[in-house]
């Protein structure tokens, strides 16, 4: 059993958490910390960023977890006590909101005619039955609860709409529930990696982004090819991988894969992210005895293959092939040639000699290593290394979507009803006077005042013309 | 190009109705304002002009897309979101002067397209722009930026009619509606925005999710438009359910206009992300 004292604490803290101002609070510390994230580098970037700080420096923002701020636990809890208040709030509010929803209002009030506005309340000379049958035939076309009742004094009308208006704010916070609920479920069940895939290749394993260890993706996936295409400009206009998904070595499905137009299969999604080159394996070079010059036949060789050398015994072999060796000598290729009797002998030939004769000195390229010619009397030529595209993809498992694209949906509802209706309630008394009929109309309305005021004013001066009108006659 | 001359005449277009407006308020005649109407609504039809051209022309270069692909356009479709918000109300109101504080917000923003060193050329989209997801996006977030510049305008208002507390301050601030109705005003079109900036934010997760695989990711463009949309709801509590009326809450508008332009423009010319292509 709980003693008074704990459920007198129990409900201080209902009260601390169906406080509109701790929401408010809340509100303004998620805007103001999140500005932090946003001016230091989260992440990847945090690592060349860190290096500029002094250690106390980077011990405060490494402790505050300032460096993934958006993962920290600290704004978890900030959002988790957002949505702990927004759960409080919309509980305590429930039940007085379905009390004024199934609220039985009397026709016959006579309190929201207190402080009505003069112009709001006219006569008219008439049979009082006739009055009541028309602004009864009147009030039903514009109200769907429409209650009236007769008394001694005269007739007395309640007419409502939009009683649904008060749920909107409800619709709202279970939205947000939802997408906090579709972001859970999709960092505990789903997954986010990366692959690249050379041209031709296929993989069955990706890269996870978190902790970049390998997963199994249970299929295989092949790019058949991948291209670029350009504008005229020279600007990328498409890139498109060309996929196929294999299971147990049987295609089951083939597509192109664009960027914004990502492809599912088996529940995990691909997205066309980013792509490169890579060396073949393949390059064309030409060899030339005695500096004959660069007369000899342009020779197409596989990466590993061993080749006669023209014009003697020996043998060639492509060793490496680097699209920018070192990152600065640009395309090259490790050749080595194995004499009939004797060593072999290594070397690096390059595609831009010329360049690289001018901008580096003679001593740096005449290390035999270094040298087209080190094999003599031969001097090899590189022409050109056939390059490959690899396609990299990056490669998702989401489950939390659904209840995302769910609570978006229900939010947009629920903002269009909160903002653009409301539960607005109508009285209209016509009261036997002097034998006269005085009628006046009152209102009250869930929100939007003014709106009130001007759709009770127009109702008076439709009844006013439906009346008069008809007395003329 | 023929749309971007005429939208840099519009720009003076502008700043004609903004002038007309000033004059009425100052004189207290209302042939002015009938005649800034007038200006105004030319100039809009001008820009309409304009942008549907610039559409037009696109397609003349083989790399047709609607004209809302990089800051030159963002900028003259912001302009022009917020003219035809602002024709609406007044249409609406039948109160010419919020139009003194609303037309020069069209006017720099024209200005600072037209006259900066903006690129006004029509460019190809690259890959990723390349979805149905762009006008979505774009549109909503505008035209929810528009409605916020409003509610800015309408707060600067509040402030200045609060200075005229015993009614016998000039014409100008005599000319100002009242307080409630400002402060009504400035709750519905913040209303409106909020709602936009919502559908905005959600169009943009949509297409992140099928153009970058997530829906949400943390870049600044997307944690700025979060806190504009923090402030907003902090605003729009704190006077549904607390009943804050007045300084307050024109205080909170302009706080919040002031995330609307570091969200749009700032987190581009300040923060780097992977928004950058708003950035030329």
């Amino acid at each position: 059993m709980k003693t008074p004292d704990s459920l007198n604490k129990a409900r201080l803290l209902w009260d601390a958490f169906c406080s509109i101002k701790l929401t408010i609070f809340l509100l303004i510390v998620l805007a103001a910390t999140s500005i932090l994230g946003t001016v230091i580098p989260q992440q990847e970037g945090a690592i060349e960023f860190a290096r500029h700080l002094s250690p106390w420096q980077f011990r405060l923002l490494s402790a505050l977890q300032l460096f993934d701020m958006y993962h920290s636990t600290w704004f978890r809890v900030v959002i988790g006590l957002l949505a702990l208040n927004l759960i409080v709030c919309s509980l305590d509010r429930l039940p007085g909101t379905l009390k004024l929803f199934s609220a039985h209002h009397r026709p016959d009030r006579s309190k929201p005619f207190e402080s009505i506005p003069p112009h709001r309340t006219f006569s008219v000379k008439e049979e009082p039955q006739g009055v009541a049958d028309r602004v009864t035939g009147y009030l039903r076309g514009s109200f769907k609860r429409l209650e009236t009742k007769k008394t001694r004094q005269g007739y007395f009308f309640y007419g409502e709409k939009g009683r649904y208006a008060l749920f909107g704010v409800y619709l709202v916070h279970l939205s947000v529930l939802l997408i906090l609920t579709g972001a859970i479920v999709g960092s505990v069940l789903g997954f986010e990696a990366f692959v690249n895939i050379v041209e031709g290749e296929s993989s069955d394993m990706v890269t996870l982004t978190k902790n970049r260890s390998q997963k199994w993706l249970g299929f295989r996936v092949e790019c058949e090819k991948f291209s670029v295409s350009l504008y005229d400009s020279g600007a990328p206009r498409e890139y498109r991988s060309e996929l196929r998904f294999y299971s147990n070595g049987k295609e089951l499905k083939r597509g192109s894969l664009l960027v914004n137009h990502p492809i599912t299969f088996r529940g995990i999604t691909f997205y066309q992210s980013s792509y490169g080159t890579t060396p073949g394996g393949k390059i064309r070079l030409r060899v030339s005895k005695d500096g004959e010059g660069t007369s000899s036949e342009p020779l197409e060789v596989n990466s590993g293959d061993l080749m006669p050398l023209p014009g003697c015994d020996a043998q060639f072999q492509v060793m490496e092939v680097d699209e920018n060796l070192k990152g600065m000598l640009g395309p090259a290729a490790l050749i080595s040639v194995h004499p009939v009797n004797g060593e072999e002998t290594r070397f690096w030939i390059f595609q831009n000699m010329d360049m690289l004769r001018k901008r580096f000195p003679p001593a740096m390229l005449s290390s035999p290593f270094l040298n087209p010619s080190a094999f003599e009397p031969y001097t090899f030529f590189l022409d050109e290394i056939e390059s490959k595209y690899f396609t990299g993809l990056q490669v998702n498992r989401d489950p939390g979507v659904p209840f995302v694209w769910m609570g978006c949906s229900l939010m947009v509802a629920g903002f269009f009803i909160t903002f653009f209706t409301s539960r607005r309630s109508v009285w209209v008394r016509a009261l036997k006077d002097k034998g006269k009929i005085r009628i006046s109309v009152a209102g009250g309305a869930s929100k939007n005042p003014l709106g009130l005021e001007k759709e009770l004013n127009q109702l008076t001066r439709r009844l006013q013309d439906l009346l008069r009108e008809e007395t003329n006659q | 190009m023929i749309n971007s001359v005429i939208l840099s005449y519009i720009t003076f277009v502008y700043f004609a109705s903004f002038m007309l407006y000033l004059v009425m308020m100052i004189m207290g005649r209302e042939l002015f304002g009938h005649l800034a109407t007038i200006v105004t609504g030319l100039g809009l039809a001008g820009h309409t002009f304009a942008i549907i051209l610039r559409w037009v022309e696109s397609y003349r270069f083989g790399i047709g897309h609607a004209p809302l692909s990089n800051l030159y356009e963002s900028l003259i479709f912001f302009a022009w979101a917020i003219i035809v918000l602002y024709l609406l109300m007044e249409w609406r109101t039948k109160n010419r002067t919020p139009g003194t504080f609303v037309t020069p917000l069209a006017f720099l923003i024209m200005a600072y397209a037209a006259f900066s060193s903006i690129d006004s050329r029509i460019q190809p989209l690259i890959p990723a722009l390349r979805s149905n997801w762009l006008i979505a996006h774009v549109v909503t977030c505008f035209v929810g930026y528009g409605a916020f510049g409003i509610a800015f305008g309408l707060s600067i208002m509040y402030l200045l009619k609060r200075l005229d507390s015993h009614g016998k301050a000039n014409m100008f601030l005599r000319l100002i509606p009242d307080s409630a109705i400002l402060d009504e005003l400035t709750y519905q079109m913040i209303a409106i925005g909020f709602i936009l900036l919502t559908l905005g934010i959600i169009t943009g997760s949509v297409w992140a999710h099928s153009a970058w695989g997530r829906y949400w990711g943390w870049d600044p463009k997307e944690t700025w438009s979060l806190i504009t949309w923090f402030v907003y709801a902090a605003l729009l509590h704190s006077r549904m359910i607390r009943g804050w009326r007045g300084k307050k809450l024109a205080l909170l508008s302009i706080i919040g206009f002031s995330c609307v332009i570091f969200t749009y423009l700032g987190v581009n010319l300040i923060l780097s992300g992977l928004h950058s292509y708003a950035q030329s």
